[in-house]
């Protein structure tokens, strides 16, 4: 016997199955080699060429290849089959001895066998093959042939699996960030296609007798491309209305017909293509429906079927968390709304200016509070102030404030004396309710003068002294003190008279201002000092510019965006003209 | 309404009347004149585009060569602001399209040129909601969130700013709403947007085009940052204080004048010095020596409106470059801004 598996008489005539050169065995596809041409008795008709020493006993090749999982075939230098092992005739049922290789029925080893390609991957009678080819010493070949179906398999199911899985992933990441619902609607219904489908319709639980859906249809090798539109709840197919109910609909061969019905797909209903509708899981009862079509030649199997319901479930939490959120964002909007500080109103001889930013950048509102009220007189009451606290609670107290202040200003004009009324009202509340809430502030009448400019009465309780602007380009500091708000009866309220010539300005602000940390280097406090100095040739300003101006010098000095509320008030006398 | 030309001849003639209203800081006047212009036929958007754009590029060109004050620039961009309401109030067609918001950057108080945009985008058609001036990143996303947005517009004037931006040019990505930029701070030719993978747009009429695009719209530019992964720039940011801190012992040691200052001078020295390693921390953010060095130009000619020498400039270059020597990118611009601060004539065209 040869010390090479590589000659054809080498493996002529093995046994396939029982590992003995014997007789035939009908249960075993037999060995065929050039001359036998079927099950074969003759072992040993052929004398083997040896290069061993005489009495040396060789190993029984034959038996050690037809165990091989890997077919063997040998063919002669001219290409011609001499031998095909078990598995090979197993893998290859139609390659028999005798034949010539490049005209095998086998395409692929045609192919290889014309061109002297080594390796190769086919697909025969079922079965993934991968072809390898050694060129023998005698010039003849040996084609070694695996079978890699289970393999390749277990690799594509794999990939699949994967893919799914980044699928997946890529949807929860895309889903978890539009929070108004039609836009998470919008993205799930374009997150569907291509993967999904060539079309999906998302068609949301009706709500007043009505039903919005979304269309993503594939344009091209573009993305898709997503419309909108809605249906009366009599006039949705029946697969989506059943589907909205929370039943998955099985009988799925009409949903084409309905689809297109429905005026969804961009055609006719073509009988080459599928669908499936899925219930979009919501807190109770879905919050959708999920309808997905595409070409025949990608079924559902198992897999895209889960596929498809577990997008419909990270679509189903992205909308009812996307209809929760708008549910809250309309009721926090409503309450905000009613504590966001109301703009002054123009009146004659005066310009107002406000500014206002909120520590909590995603809100609205905060703990400082201004406002205006026209007096029956003709002149103006307005005020700042800032309560203790921060955020939402601060913000409902100042809602109090202004409200309490709406109401005493009936009946109090003069501003210590409305400050006076105000903590009498504020210590009852307080009080009563057990909260030691209060508030520093400042409020004034301001009146303008035939002269074009105004006289201020102002009254502080515990507030940051306000500023004037003189029209000399000098900046005073109004010596207004006092007592906090709500904290002690009858506190120390302070009063200062005062006159504003044409074009001069007063500020009140929050001491978010003068108390902004921050600089170039970081953690020093704003003080009042460096806004003096900055405000001090700004006389020439509107009243609303400089405001806006005292707003952008505390938030450029701050380093980080962490704040208090910041808060300006600006009454400019007009003088009649700027 | 008035034929091209006549517009034309309109808006040239009251341009400089225009200026002067802003020079008074007469709000009145200034409406005067842009509703004369209505009345004459000129329409609101060649209003908004030829006499309050060019006009408030002139108060910055004044504001820049220091021949006005922040206050004056301030009151005179107010002003138009009130014009701008007031053409607009003239002019407002019904929103027959989607909702755009529009907004600056938070820490960018330039508010008039995104106003420009929100309104000529409001008379064709769209429906605008602008947010104003340095508008907080999480309230922006908050709007989103709560409103049906077809798109953002974010103005950026200050390339210093541009890191911040970037951020919020993503939270808006991640809120899957399309983003476009526009403002001086992204390069003249929008350079630094497509860095940051923003569409960008220079003015209204462009920013209204991109908007219609929805194809384009739906695909910006691939962000190209790829040298952050140095992390120079936040190793940089990370000692801002420091390198503050130091650049101004620095001058007190190497210029007398210095010792002497008041504490405004002070303290407007050490924003300068705040602004050379932010716009450094910018340039090193977009990978662009250019953002520097144009920067240094513009400083050496405000400093020199204040009577201080480049050398100063150059000496705090110099002084960073050798606190910064285990930063090669940094070292490099600020080697280029340093020629630049000692050549800044040539450079700045006077």
């Amino acid at each position: 016997m040869g010390a090479q598996l590589v000659t054809a008489t080498h493996v002529r005539d093995w046994d396939p199955g029982d590992g003995r050169i014997s007789t035939s065995n009908p249960g075993r596809v037999p060995t065929r080699s050039v001359g036998s041409g079927g099950p074969s008795t003759d072992a040993g008709a052929v004398p083997p060429r040896t290069h061993l020493a005489a009495g040396v006993f060789p190993p029984d090749w034959s038996e050690i290849v037809a165990h091989f999982r890997e077919g063997l075939l040998v063919c002669a230098p001219d290409g011609v089959v001499q031998h095909v092992s078990p598995g090979a005739a197993r893998l290859l049922p139609t390659v028999r001895p005798g034949d010539a290789l490049t005209a095998s029925a086998v395409p692929e080893l045609a192919a290889m066998a014309t061109t002297g390609e080594r390796d190769g991957d086919l697909t025969h009678a079922g079965r993934r093959l991968r072809v390898r080819r050694v060129p023998l010493g005698d010039g003849g070949s040996g084609w070694y042939v695996e079978d890699v179906t289970e393999a390749v398999e277990r690799a594509d199911a794999l990939l699949a699996e994967q893919s799914r899985s980044a699928f997946l992933a890529r949807v929860g990441e895309k889903l978890g960030n539009p929070l108004h619902p039609d836009r998470a609607a919008a993205a799930a219904t374009r997150l569907a296609v291509p993967t999904l489908a060539d079309v999906a319709v998302l068609v949301l639980a009706p709500r007043a007798g009505r039903a919005g859906w979304f269309r993503a249809v594939r344009d091209g090798a573009g993305p898709a491309v997503v419309d909108r539109g809605v249906l009366a709840v009599g006039g949705l197919p029946p697969a989506i209305e059943q589907a909205l109910s929370g039943a998955e609909p099985h009988t799925v061969d009409w949903l084409v017909e309905q689809a297109a019905g429905a005026g969804w797909l961009p055609g006719p209903a073509e009988p080459d293509r599928i669908a499936r509708v899925v219930p979009v899981p919501g807190a109770a009862a879905p919050v959708g429906a999920l309808l997905v079509t595409r070409s025949a030649d990608r079924p559902f199997d198992e897999g895209e079927e889960a596929l498809l319901r577990a997008f419909a479930a990270r679509a189903g939490a992205a909308l009812t968390t996307a209809v929760l959120y708008r549910e809250q964002t309309r009721v926090a909007d409503t309450l905000q709304a009613s504590l966001v500080p109301v703009e002054p109103v123009a009146t004659p001889g005066l310009r107002w200016g406000t500014a206002y930013r909120p520590a909590q950048a995603g809100l609205r509102i905060g703990g400082d509070f201004y406002g205006t009220h026209v007096l029956a007189d003709g002149g103006v009451l307005f005020f700042l102030g800032d309560v203790s606290g921060k955020g939402v609670e601060a913000a409902v107290f100042t809602g109090q404030l202004r409200q309490c202040l709406q109401a005493l200003r009936r009946v109090e004009h003069d501003p210590a004396r409305l400050l006076g009324l105000l903590n009498d009202a504020l210590l009852e509340t307080t009080q009563a309710h057990g909260q030691g809430r209060f508030a520093t502030m400042v409020v004034g009448v301001a009146r303008s003068t035939p002269d074009g400019g105004a006289a201020l009465t102002l009254a502080g309780g515990g507030h940051l002294p306000p500023l004037v602007l003189r029209a000399s380009g000098e900046v005073e500091t109004v010596p207004l003190r006092g007592m906090l708000i709500g904290v002690v009866p009858d506190p120390r309220i302070g009063r200062v008279d005062l006159r504003l010539a044409p074009g001069e300005t007063c500020l009140l602000y929050s001491d978010g201002v003068t108390e902004a940390r921050g600089g170039p280097l970081g953690g020093e406090m704003y003080g009042a000092e460096r806004l003096v100095e900055a405000l001090t040739g700004c006389h020439r300003m509107p009243a609303a510019a400089l405001a806006e101006r005292v707003e952008q010098l505390a938030c450029d000095w701050l380093t980080d965006g962490d704040h208090d509320d910041i808060a300006a008030l600006t009454v400019r006398a007009d003088g009649g003209a700027g | 309404m008035a034929s091209t030309d006549t517009a034309t001849s309109h808006l040239v003639a009251a341009f400089p009347r225009f200026l002067d209203c802003l020079a008074e800081a007469d709000e009145y006047a200034a409406v005067d004149v842009a509703l004369g212009l209505l009345a004459a036929g000129v329409t609101a958007e060649r209003i908004l585009l030829e006499l309050v754009a060019p006009a408030q590029a002139q108060v910055g060109q004044w504001w820049a060569s220091n021949e006005w004050s922040v206050a004056q620039e301030h009151a005179a961009t107010h002003i138009s602001e009130r014009v701008v309401a007031a053409v607009s109030s003239y002019a407002s067609p019904r929103p027959v399209r989607g909702r755009i918001v529009v907004a600056c950057m938070d820490g960018e108080w330039h508010a008039l040129p995104p106003r420009l945009v929100a309104e000529v985008l409001r008379l064709r058609g769209w429906h605008v909601t602008f947010l104003g001036a340095s508008v907080p990143a999480a309230h922006l996303v908050s709007y989103l969130h709560r409103h049906d947005v077809h798109a953002v517009a974010l103005a950026c004037a200050i390339s210093m700013r541009l890191p911040q931006a970037h951020r919020m040019i993503e939270a808006c990505q991640r809120a899957d709403v399309p983003v476009l930029v526009g403002g001086r701070g992204f390069g003249v030719d929008g350079r630094w947007a497509r860095r940051l993978g923003a569409s960008w747009a220079p003015d209204g009429p462009t920013a209204a085009s991109l908007l219609a695009d929805e194809w384009s719209l739906a695909r910006p530019p691939e962000p190209d940052l790829a040298h952050l992964t140095d992390d120079e720039y936040p190793a940089l940011c990370r000692r801002r204080a420091e390198l503050i801190e130091s650049g101004l012992a620095d001058l007190r040691e190497r210029v007398p004048a210095v010792g002497a200052y008041t504490p405004a001078q002070v303290d407007s020295t050490t924003a300068d010095l705040g602004y050379i390693v932010d716009f450094l921390a910018a340039a090193l953010y977009v990978d662009d020596a250019g953002l520097f060095t144009e920067f240094v130009d513009w400083l050496v000619g405000i400093l020199a409106g204040r009577g201080v020498p480049s050398a100063a400039v150059v000496r705090t270059l110099e002084h960073f470059a050798g606190l910064l020597r285990d930063f090669p990118r940094a070292g490099r611009f600020l080697a280029e801004g340093r020629a630049v601060a000692e050549a800044p004539a040539a450079l700045s065209g006077g």
